[in-house]
């Protein structure tokens, strides 16, 4: 039986077909607001990479923020059942998901059984964001992408001071122009990321065993950084955490 | 008898000379990297535009950014508090106004003051750059305006449009999404002036509104804003006759005067 989940994110658009709590196949675009576009072109190249076709699938789940402007008759999910649905079937040790994605960073508190307990979720401010990246990776002309390992070789992380984007933009540019390394720059502008990501997990309510999903989940400068900041055992989403939404989204077509 | 006060802010410096007669000359000059060469870098200039030197100054007092540090460099004898500086400074040109909002280029402040001008209570918000001078240079690069016209062409607005973020970074993306979708520059222009508007007035109900209400900083300047929160608190924000971003340093300065004469 295989389900396909589809998540309109912020910043990217993801799609998975899912069997028996593995991923077959993946794709992500980035999201341009053409969503039914976006959905039905996913969910082509998703089913080919699969080597299936539409019709061997048995379910398709819809979630993200711009699942609501999608026209396409499927089932529409609230994300944060989906990424807590896709890390208590991956991440069954796990009772706490850090979530951080292009608009938003959400602390999620799972039961013994995966069921949600509850939530504390940040998307009135971009600072920690996926956005919040790309906006400093785009002072810098650096790819969003690739900011991960253009930090990496950093020693000397510059502190950041501001927690708003748009001041800490400025910051980073007052350091360009003193000449700091932009590399240590951008190591310091990480750490405060995940300064802002365990701030929140830890005024929410933190847990022990606990995961990071969301695309900003793959910095390994942030959760190092985070990482470093909490206590607990740190489990492993076991694919791309990007995917946690989309993931979770099929899962939950097939529990229907 | 000539007195100065000089106003570091985070964009601009000030420098105004007082004299009994009121104020003798002022200037304005974008930030230099730091505040003391801004001080400096002000002083001489509003000096030798009136012909004046430095001995013909009886007392300065600094504020604003680094005021301490343009004290120790000598360039003041005393310093005091750009809260309490535009308090005093729009106490002077308005002494009806017992609310003084003071949006500069990084911070945003209300400020209440008693029937001497002194400071009675006041908020703050310079974390945050949504409701600061920052928010509007952010919005009006993205609509490709100036911040002059960014206020004016919002008059002309039919039907503004509605950001629904708070958050700078957030409102640019849907300023964008608005300039793709075909809305008109005066709608996006109002809706900024309005979301704007409505961050100030979140400050403003946070210390209340007493009095009559007056508006300083280079904010002040942008007609859109002060529409749109006269609108918002069924007021008049009165107005004064000088440039609204030397409020601080005209605070300072007759405090010197105060203290040195």
């Amino acid at each position: 039986m295989k389900y396909l989940g589809l998540d309109i994110g912020s910043l990217f658009s993801k799609a998975v077909v899912v069997e028996e709590d593995r991923v077959l196949a993946s794709a992500m675009i980035e999201t341009t607001g053409k969503i039914d576009d976006e959905v039905n072109s996913l969910i082509d190249e998703t089913v080919s990479r699969a080597g299936i076709t539409r019709d061997d699938l048995n379910g398709v789940g819809l979630t993200g923020r711009g699942a609501k402007l999608s026209k396409v008759g499927v089932v529409k999910r609230d994300d944060i059942a989906c990424v807590g649905t896709a890390v208590s079937r991956l991440v069954p040790e796990a009772n706490m998901i850090l979530d951080m994605g292009g608009q938003s960073i959400t602390s999620i508190l799972l039961d013994e059984d995966g069921g949600i307990i509850d939530f504390m979720r940040n998307d009135k401010c971009a600072s920690g964001s996926g956005k919040f990246l790309e906006v400093m990776g785009a002072a810098l002309g650096v790819k969003v992408g690739e900011l991960d390992s253009f930090a990496g070789g950093s020693t000397k992380p510059v502190p950041v001071s501001s927690q708003c984007g748009v001041f800490v933009e400025s910051e980073l540019v007052t350091h360009v122009n003193e000449g700091e390394k932009p590399a240590d720059i951008m190591a310091g502008i990480f750490e405060s990321v995940a300064k802002i990501v365990t701030s929140q997990a830890l005024k929410f309510g933190f847990q022990d065993d606990y995961t990071y999903t969301g695309g900003v989940g793959k910095f390994e400068s942030v959760i190092g950084g985070a990482s470093k900041r909490i206590r607990g055992s740190f489990h492993e989403f076991p694919y791309d955490p990007q995917f946690a939404g989309a993931i979770g989204a099929a899962m939950l077509a097939e529990e229907d | 008898m000539n007195f100065a006060g000089i106003d570091v802010g985070s964009l601009t410096a000030q420098a105004v000379v007082v004299n009994e007669d009121g104020i003798r000359a002022f200037k304005s000059i974008r930030v230099k990297p730091n505040p003391v060469d801004s001080a400096q870098a002000v002083v001489d200039m509003v000096l030798s535009e009136d012909s004046l030197s430095w001995k013909d100054i009886k007392f300065c007092v600094s504020t604003g950014y680094g005021r301490d540090k343009v004290q120790a460099k000598g360039l003041s004898q005393d310093n005091m508090s750009e809260i309490s500086c535009h308090g005093l400074g729009a106490f002077w040109l308005c002494p009806e106004a017992r609310t003084v909002i003071d949006i500069g280029g990084q911070d945003a402040k209300v400020i209440r003051i008693g029937t001497n001008g002194e400071l009675a209570d006041f908020v703050m918000n310079d974390k945050c750059a949504a409701g600061t001078g920052r928010f509007l240079e952010v919005q009006a690069r993205t609509l490709g305006l100036s911040l002059e016209e960014l206020g004016e062409i919002a008059l002309g607005a039919e039907r503004a449009v509605e950001l629904s973020n708070r958050c700078s970074i957030f409102c640019e993306t849907e300023v964008l999404h608005y300039m793709q979708a075909g809305n008109d520059k005066a709608d996006i222009a109002a809706g900024v002036c309005r979301a704007m508007a409505d961050r100030v007035a979140a400050l403003v109900r946070r210390v209340g509104l007493d009095g009559e209400v007056t508006m300083t900083g280079g904010v002040a300047k942008n007609v859109g804003v002060r529409t749109e929160l006269e609108r918002i608190f069924s007021v008049r924000l009165v107005t004064y006759e000088v440039d609204s971003q030397i409020v601080g340093a005209l605070g300072a300065a007759l405090v010197a005067k105060r203290m040195g004469g």
